[in-house]
């Protein structure tokens, strides 16, 4: 039987990060991965002649320092320099476009408030900062919270709170402040404009299953902005899949092996100890360590089994709470479909996006959905919400046709072009989240990024470190501190931990 | 309002309770004595038969294909081993390896256990059966119980039972009719004596007690309350949830709680099953590095009680019952553990207690003293650690 020193379980970014940076360190490594590609989420799909797209993802960047340290430029990766503004489609009004040059935003916002646009280069100045801060956080290994609280551990956190300090009083306070709060409360800190304050809102839901009144946006907002590095999305040349590629090509580089259709069903257990994996077609292969990037209910209650874990534990993984509502609606186009280049949004008003959120809340599809639109050359990719999991009526084998009707005919009224341009239609439900790309309920961050759930208590309290129950097994997806973006932490962060 | 349920035996047991000393226990009214002074009723237990109401204790079916596998989860004993018509005693623990509640496990078929606990457990059994194929029915209300102890123990049952129970094992169980009614009898008990547990529906309590009642006539059987019981058990070294240990799941504080080993149940902790069980880890350790406290018995010198009360011109005093209080033990002038019960026995002649004591001071022999109030005042009575339990008589297990 072959043997590794490494298992790594899910092709994903964070999965391949880790491959990366323990083949790079020696180890013997192997990335099981139970799609024909690699990429989990970060992936470039083809669904027809022509029709290739960033399945889940519109666009993303990973932490530099991982770019750097794994070369990954050499292996194809090259990041859009130029990132396009974010517009905010309007009923009555020509759009709000916030471009990335805070000036050039400043003038499209006032047309709506003068005191917004006033506000907007502070606003974007104190963005970057709450950045700084969240990746600071992402960098920081959690510790666990409140059991085995110790100097060692806690001394990551201690530098945490060290770098929110020299923020200066003000910030630290305004970063404080805005973790709990409500996305609604937090711009209307900033601006008066029910328009800009819902734009910058909408990040603060977005790939969540809350409204902007919903407590913790606040946080999710700045999460989101600085994963994304602004407001809108950074694409990658080529297509998102080009990261995924690039971390396999270095992962492969270093003598690190990647086997796709290869569907772990199994962790194998000894004595509490994690010993390798069983392949859904029966193979067993051995290793000293597991490292899942699958998400932690999908690998504790599927993959290691219930029995095998402390039952306070087992309580802890069945409460983390999943419920994705994000759908996705891909279009080909014959390129007449007149929606301009950059991240454009339906987010009208604050109180369009909390309608939006009702249908989920009721196990519903929205009707007047929170949008947010991407373009690449003929191809239309919509990111709808909300679209629950759990339907109260139907289910997602009929009701994909539904979300991709709303879609259209919701975009259709911005644009009217856009109809007839249609050659060729991918909608991906909640469903095919979970059956296709392996996300437990459909929930694109391995668990909803919401304050009982983020930083220390991620993916639960006690186990917020990389490490589970399971001797020698960790988790580094995104379900795990770090994780909820692209950025990659999640998988570097686990290499750290790892003896 | 919140009422005490009265057991199926009420009928009977109100009837003979002249002190009207009601106690209660987990949620029902059950008879504390059922005359003035408990003597006759704890000498019927040593002497003759005795005849306690014991519905109150919790009691869980658990069946399905996975049941053995729950229960080999949950408890430290190795459940698989156990065959159909076996009973065993067995704590069960948090993952800290910190004791929750202990009691009985029968294996009734080879799909269906009895459980027996002193506290509600629903919840925990049904945490730890997440994808398992197992059902559970808490019978509590619905199955009553009688614990019938004592030397004639067995003549009595065998006069009124259908089936011979001469082959009865200790910790084995049967099916049996009595009086009429379908029962099951398991030779296991709570005094460290001969003595058999009885299981009936509660309808049919009525007819088992007068049946039993009627054939021990000739036998001194006598119905007891848990005055006299909770006598009987500390000679026997038996220790009881809430008494002598908190549960880990109400435990306050960390040194609240007892591990199986701290409690003496070694011999229950089964670390060569194989796989995880609850507390595992926990108890590895602990194994390997010793424990920290032992749940011992100690012997209280009479003659040094003597000398402490002839200060004061009495003679020795000791409370008629049980007592149920937290009484420091020392080492020199330096406090090692404490007595969780303690009582006079009438049989050995003793003052006996149940103690906790730290590491080393739990060593058989080690002397250690014991505080105790004289005429208002403090004192420290010697004493010395022994071997539990206190009271074994032979016919116990023949």
């Amino acid at each position: 039987m072959n043997s590794y020193d490494t298992i790594i379980i899910g092709a994903g970014h964070n999965g391949l990060v880790a491959a990366a940076y323990l083949a790079k360190k020696g180890k013997k490594v192997l990335v099981l991965e139970r799609r024909d590609i690699v990429g989990g989420q970060v992936v470039t799909e083809s669904f027809g002649d022509g029709f290739s797209v960033d399945s889940l993802h519109a666009g993303g960047t990973l932490r530099p320092d991982i770019i750097k340290d794994l070369k990954l430029a050499s292996f194809g990766l090259g990041v859009d320099s130029i990132r396009k503004p974010f517009i905010s489609l309007q009923a009555d009004s020509d759009p709000l476009i916030l471009d990335a040059d805070p000036a050039k935003a400043a003038e499209s916002i006032k047309r709506f408030s003068e005191k917004d646009a006033a506000a907007w280069p502070d606003f974007i100045a104190f963005m970057e900062k709450t950045s700084v801060f969240i990746h600071a956080a992402n960098e920081t290994i959690m510790p666990r919270l409140p059991r085995n609280f110790s100097i060692t551990e806690g001394y990551g956190l201690a530098e945490l709170g060290l770098d929110l300090r020299l923020m200066g009083g003000t910030d630290m306070m305004r970063i404080i402040r805005g973790i709990p709060m409500t996305a609604d409360e937090f711009v209307d800190e900033w601006f008066e404009s029910d328009v800009v304050k819902a734009a910058v809102a909408s990040l603060g839901i977005h790939g969540l299953t809350l409204g902007v009144f919903g407590a913790g946006t606040g946080y999710a907002l700045m999460h989101n902005w600085a994963n994304r590095g602004g407001l809108s999305h950074l694409s990658v040349e080529g297509g998102i899949g080009k990261i995924s590629e690039a971390l396999a090509g270095a992962a492969k580089s270093f003598g690190g092996e990647i086997h796709t259709n290869a569907e772990v069903k199994q962790i194998l257990i000894k004595d509490m100890r994690a010993t390798g994996v069983v392949l859904s077609n029966g193979e067993e292969i051995a290793a000293s360590n597991v490292i899942s990037a699958a998400d932690p209910k999908h690998t504790f209650l599927s993959l290691v089994g219930a029995m095998e874990l402390p039952p306070e534990f087992v309580w802890n993984v069945q409460s983390i709470k999943m419920r994705g509502s994000v759908a996705k609606v891909h279009l080909l186009t014959d390129g007449k479909h007149g929606i301009p280049e950059g991240t454009v949004a339906l987010a009208p008003s604050i109180k369009y996006l909390e309608k939006a959120y009702d249908a989920a809340k009721y196990h519903g599809i929205s009707e007047n959905p929170y949008l947010e639109v991407t373009t690449s050359g003929e191809v239309v990719s919509i990111h709808f919400q909300f679209a629950a999991y759990k339907l109260k009526d139907g289910d997602w084998k009929s009701e994909g046709a539904k979300v991709e009707k709303i879609a259209i005919d919701t975009l259709a009224e911005y644009f009217p072009n856009l109809k007839s341009s249609i050659l060729n239609k991918k909608t991906l439900t909640p469903l095919d989240l979970e059956q296709t790309y392996g996300l437990t309920e459909g929930d694109l961050n391995h668990g909803q990024l919401m304050l009982d759930q983020f930083m220390f208590m991620r993916p639960i309290p006690g186990w917020s470190n990389h490490k589970t129950p399971i001797d020698n097994l960790y988790l580094c997806g995104s379900g795990v501190h770090g994780g909820g973006g692209v950025s990659g932490a999640s998988g570097r962060n686990v290499v750290k931990v790892l003896k | 309002m919140l009422q005490l349920k009265n057991t199926p035996f009420h009928e009977r047991t109100s009837a003979l309770c002249q002190p009207q000393n009601w106690r209660k226990w987990a949620g029902y009214f059950v008879v504390g004595s059922y005359e003035h002074t408990i003597d006759r009723e704890y000498w019927a237990i040593r002497n003759s038969a005795a005849l306690i109401d014991v519905t109150p204790l919790m009691k869980y079916i658990i069946k399905g294909p996975d049941a053995a596998r729950l229960l080999d989860r949950v408890t430290t004993r190795n459940i698989q081993k156990m065959s159909v018509g076996q009973v065993y005693y067995t704590g069960w623990c948090d993952d800290e390896g910190k004791m929750i509640d202990d009691g009985t496990v029968a294996r009734l078929d080879e799909t269906t256990f009895r459980l027996t606990a002193a506290e509600p457990n629903l919840r925990w059994l049904t945490m730890n059966a997440v994808g398992l194929d197992v059902q559970f029915e808490d019978q509590t209300d619905r199955v009553a119980s009688l614990s019938l102890q004592g030397p004639s123990s067995r003549s009595v049952l065998k006069r009124v039972c259908e089936s011979d129970l001469e082959g009865l094992k200790y910790f084995r169980l049967m099916k049996n009719k009595l009086g009429g009614a379908e029962v099951t009898i398991s030779r296991t008990g709570y005094t460290g004596d001969l003595g058999y547990e009885i299981w009936m529906d509660a309808k049919d309590a009525i007819k088992v007690w007068d049946a039993l009642m009627e054939a021990g006539q000739d036998y001194g059987i006598t119905p007891v309350g848990i005055l006299a019981l909770d006598m009987a058990r500390v000679e026997a070294g038996l220790f009881m949830l809430d008494v002598d240990y908190t549960s880990a799941g109400h435990a306050w504080i960390e040194s609240q709680k007892s591990s199986p080993f701290e409690l003496g149940l070694d011999w229950t902790v089964a670390l060569d099953k194989p796989g995880y069980f609850v507390g595992r880890k926990a108890l590895e350790r602990e194994k390997k590095e010793g424990s920290a406290w032992k749940l011992v018995g100690i012997e209280i010198d009479w003659v040094g009680m003597e000398k402490l009360y002839a200060e004061v011109g009495m003679p020795p005093q000791i409370p008629g019952t049980a007592i149920r209080a937290s009484m420091p033990i020392l080492v020199g002038n330096v406090q090692v553990g404490y007595a969780s019960t303690a009582s006079w026995s009438p049989l050995l002649k003793k003052y006996i207690a149940l103690a906790h004591l730290q590491k080393p001071y739990y060593e058989l022999g080690t002397d250690v003293r014991m505080e105790i109030t004289v005429e208002h005042q403090r004192k420290h009575a010697p004493a010395k650690v022994v071997k539990l339990p206190f009271y074994e008589p032979e016919w116990k297990k023949k």
